[in-house]
């Protein structure tokens, strides 16, 4: 039987309503916000509610007694009477069990619930494809303490019926990148073992560090306390997901020579050595010919008001155009010469034969647009004449486009400037978004899964409010988390303020993560909606503890996951 | 037509003054019923003068106040207590008709009928919380004497079960405990009403006695859980208590343990050194001091002698008035010795200090008698108060 822990207030002041109400219980008892309460109701249905607040009161009518309590101010006097004094909760109504909204009754009882009442007024119970998000803890702390695993309907967040994620909160105490893993790890586990008629793949962005570079190694847990890694694995087994790390993993790292000091990743030499012996990491290249039309993507972040740059670069792309057209440019250098030798005609330029250089451009443009091809491609291996797969090296694109169900393929891009990672986020998103409007359905080998999720971190980088709108990534995004639902790319995606996140971008995302953050983020126009004490609890919440909102779910929820089981670098 | 006439009137005959004016040939006059206590404020009782101090009552003989404040704070720091329980009995009463009773000729004289709630709650205090352990409600009435036409015994309670008994009153689960016939011989000024009161009173002394009777009868009050009761331990013996000599051994036993405190007293009553009414010689008591006990006894009370004396809580420069701070404490001399040279003067200042550690927390805000009212009465008074019939339902029984 459940336990009796209080009695519904009803009072002129705070009465019931259809969606909230509130009850006293003992002030000694331990209750937290987002544990589920069963209260008695009409009909002998019950009504359930999530706990907002607890609030603690006494008899003392204003500070001033309490003050006076004490001697007038003697802070050393101990009290031969506890005051008497209440807690009182607030609960939102959840569900009521034969759909009565009607007001729950002043004095009804009210009760903790158990594992299979709180299941059925979240509405867990009855989760069509259900695919684990975490495990949430009611009661924690005392006798009743019920775990029990939280599942997301997998068509919306997978789609089709919604899709995207979005996961905030602050660096290092949030844990973003590996909640993101987890449901990956979640996804690919379930993929993995049953017969679904869809399929699924993956391409990760790793922006720090080596941090997603071992995903496919057993995490030791050295840096851990004694017991820690059981502790983690079963819970892992709670969940009833398997304790091995991913599968079918390849890595993609940057081209530099072997022989140049400055490498592109953080991977150390010997284990690049390593995977490449293995077959499962490449690395990657752009050629003129085959990745100029990406060249906008260097430009995501530079303001075009008279949209030169937009214009610079159709010129480039244009088959036709007298300058680079028709095969006259195919190395880098061939371009960069080309360009330095149009910024360098004084202007107008000449007569006769010179004229034909476009007038709608510039000197001051081509300048600056040399500027900027210089700073990111001069002295990068990464730009290179081909890719020689012989030394295990491709190009970015062509791989993706040949990505395969289950398949996992991490891009590594901590180490490269800001302006190139927009360069290599830009142009694999467009590739994959590509792949899946059907455009390279006639190449050979392609064979798209029918969904490829794309996980990138720092999404503020590419999807900020403050990215110009003529930013090609930007519209990319955009594009996916619009189109991308029905197309099945689908993206995860996380930030530390969500705030800062293009409206457009975060309005489409069905699944939403929120972590711990601060209370600058909390008072956003973002967070209006969550009631203030779970405002407050975003700044207070653990590391892997999550609240999150999806459309199956009847109230926000307060998961945790557990610690990664691959491999962590710390 | 007569179906309807019969249960349209019904609700009307089931009220209690048909009832009482059926019973005892009456007329009922329905007259403005309303409530006549006063709300709770600090105030002086400056009456009953008969009672006096007579000698000093403890052992050791001091001529001045005794400080207190430094044994007061060791026992703080000691984080014990011997002070257990608490009693607190509350009235209300409301006047609620009129009812005429013909005398000899065609004259017939009104009296005032008044009803009463009586609540009698006992708190204990347990690891600093303070629980309800025992609770006492009755209703009772209070009638004229003369409404007893036959004046045979047996005549109150044949009436008080006959009203328990109408419909309307069983319906709601209320029970009149007893009727009070209050005096109308016109042997002294006090209204009819403040005698009916007086019954009342005295009903709800006795309710406080029996309650303190159970708890010594349950063995709960010893050296180390004492009980304190509000207001003054000035009880009358009624006469069956006089007359058995083991019964008013056993009333004088089951106060060994017992002390009261109030908030209220005649300060005039004090009499200084010299034997002259001296009230500044309370008011001028220090902070955390006591005064020296005194005995009292009264003819009322036949020989039951009283130890009282005063305690300071709070500072006067911290309260309305400089009596606000003080509570008058009172202890009933039960044993031969303590009837022969007064209470032990230690003992004395241990209650006291226990006492004065009692001032916090207060009930400021809440009452107006915050200086001196001792916070598990007044919780105890919370709860006696908050088990009452509200002042609309019970008058709309009549």
């Amino acid at each position: 039987m459940s336990k009796l822990i209080g009695r519904v207030l009803a009072t002129e002041k705070s009465p019931t309503t259809m969606d909230e109400f509130n009850f006293w219980t003992n002030s000694d008892l331990k209750l937290n916000a987002f544990d589920i309460v069963k209260i008695e109701h009409i009909d002998n249905s019950y009504t359930f509610g999530v706990i907002e607040n607890i609030s603690h009161i006494t008899d003392a009518q204003s500070f001033l007694t309490n003050f006076i309590s004490s001697d007038f101010g003697n802070v050393d006097i101990e009290e031969p009477t506890l005051r008497v004094g209440m807690n009182y909760a607030k609960a939102k109504v959840s569900f009521n069990t034969r759909n009565l909204y009607t007001p729950v009754h002043n004095n009804s009882k009210v009760y903790l619930a158990t594992a299979d009442e709180i299941a059925m007024a979240l509405g867990l119970n009855r989760i069509q494809n259900p695919l684990v998000c975490g495990s949430l803890k009611m009661y924690e702390g005392t006798a009743e303490e019920v775990t029990l695993p939280v599942h997301l309907n997998s068509k919306f967040i997978l789609g089709p019926e919604g899709a995207h994620l979005n996961i905030s909160g602050i660096s290092g105490l949030a844990a973003k990148t590996s909640y993101a893993m987890f449901l990956m790890k979640a996804i690919q586990d379930q993929y993995l073992s049953s017969d679904i008629d869809e399929s699924v793949a993956f391409v990760i962005f790793n922006v720090k560090g080596r941090d997603l570079m071992a995903i496919d190694r057993s995490n030791d847990f050295l840096n851990d306390a004694p017991g820690e890694k059981e502790r983690v694995i079963k819970e892992y087994k709670l969940l009833g997901l398997s304790t091995e790390p991913f599968k079918k993993v390849k890595y993609y790292i940057p081209f530099t020579s072997s022989a140049s000091a400055k490498q592109s990743t953080y991977l150390s030499p010997e284990d690049v050595k390593n995977y490449m012996e293995y077959g499962q990491l490449q690395k990657f290249k752009y050629s003129y010919e085959s990745d100029k039309e990406s060249l906008e993507m260097l430009f995501a972040d530079i303001d075009d008001p008279q949209q030169t740059m937009e214009a610079i670069i159709s010129k480039i792309i244009d088959d036709t155009d007298p300058d680079f057209g028709s095969g006259r440019v195919n190395t880098w250098t061939e371009f960069r010469d080309k360009v330095d030798e149009l910024s360098q005609r004084s202007q107008p330029a000449g007569r006769g034969g010179q004229q034909r250089v476009s007038n709608e451009i510039s000197v001051l443009s081509w300048r600056k647009f040399k500027r900027i091809i210089n700073k990111a491609i001069k002295n990068d291996d990464m730009f290179a004449n081909r890719p020689d797969s012989s030394k295990h090296e491709c190009r970015l694109a062509d791989e993706l486009k040949k990505i395969r169900e289950n398949e996992v393929c991490v891009v590594d891009i901590a180490k490269l400037p800001e302006d190139k990672q927009a360069f290599v986020f830009g142009d694999a998103v467009r590739t994959i978004y590509n792949l899946k409007l059907g455009e390279y359905d006639i190449e050979s080998g392609v064979e798209p899964p029918s969904r490829i999720i794309i996980f990138i971190d720092e999404l503020n980088k590419y999807a900020s409010k403050e990215i110009p709108k003529s930013s090609p990534i930007l519209r990319e995004i955009l594009d996916i988390t619009e189109r991308g639902r029905s197309l099945g790319v689908v993206l995860f995606a996380a930030e530390q303020f969500r705030s800062a996140i293009h409206p457009r971008v975060t309005g489409n995302c069905a699944t939403h993560a929120y972590g711990r953050t601060n209370s600058i983020e909390t008072s956003a126009a973002d967070y209006k909606n969550l009631p203030s004490t779970y405002q407050n609890m975003l700044t207070r919440l653990e590391q892997g503890d999550y609240l999150i909102q999806n459309p199956v779910f009847r109230s926000l929820l307060k998961i945790r996951f557990p610690k990664p089981v691959y491999r962590q670098f710390k | 037509m007569d179906g309807t006439t019969e249960s349209s009137t019904r609700p009307k005959q089931n009220k209690i003054m048909n009832v009482i004016a059926d019973a005892t040939g009456g007329k009922s006059y329905k007259a403005h019923k309303y409530a006549l206590d006063h709300t709770d404020h600090p105030f002086v009782d400056y009456g009953d003068s008969e009672i006096r101090w007579k000698r000093r009552a403890e052992t050791t003989e001091y001529r001045t106040y005794v400080d207190l404040s430094e044994y007061s704070k060791k026992l703080a720091s000691r984080d014990d207590h011997i002070l257990s329980y608490f009693l607190d009995g509350s009235r209300r009463v409301f006047k609620v008709d009129d009812i005429a009773y013909a005398k000899s000729g065609s004259r017939s004289v009104i009296y005032p009928v008044i009803a009463g709630q009586i609540g009698v709650g006992c708190c204990l205090r347990v690891n600093k919380k303070v629980i309800p352990t025992k609770f006492k409600n009755e209703f009772v009435l209070s009638m004229p004497d003369v409404a007893d036409a036959d004046g045979k015994p047996g005549f109150w309670p044949a009436t008080a079960k006959k009203l328990s008994d109408c419909d309307e009153l069983k319906r709601l689960g209320i029970e009149f405990s007893t009727i009070l016939p209050y005096k109308t011989s016109k042997n002294d000024d006090m209204k009819f009403e403040d005698r009916a009161t007086a019954c009342v009173q005295d009903r709800m002394i006795e309710c406080e006695k029996k309650l303190v009777a159970e708890l010594v009868h349950e063995g709960k009050l010893n050296q180390n859980n004492y009980l304190i009761k509000d207001g003054s331990l000035e009880y009358r013996l009624n006469k069956e208590d006089k007359a058995d000599k083991k019964l008013y051994q056993t009333f004088k036993n089951n106060y060994s343990w017992v002390i009261g405190a109030s908030k209220n007293f005649n300060p005039e009553v004090c009499e200084d050194i010299n034997g002259k009414p001296n009230p500044g010689f309370i008011a001028d008591l220090p902070l955390y001091h006591r005064t020296p006990v005194a005995e009292y006894e009264n003819s009322m009370l036949s020989d039951i002698k009283f130890a009282v004396w005063y305690i300071r809580l709070r500072d006067k420069k911290q309260t309305r008035t400089a009596f606000d701070g003080i509570l008058k404490i009172e202890k009933i001399l039960v044993t031969e010795e303590e009837n022969e040279n007064g209470i032990n003067s230690e003992q004395v200042d241990i209650l006291s200090s226990y006492i004065i550690n009692e001032r916090n927390p207060v009930c400021y805000g809440s009452d107006l008698r915050w200086a001196n009212h001792i916070y598990p009465i007044y919780l105890t008074e919370a709860f006696v108060k908050s088990r009452y019939l509200s002042a609309e339902s019970f008058l709309h029984l009549f």
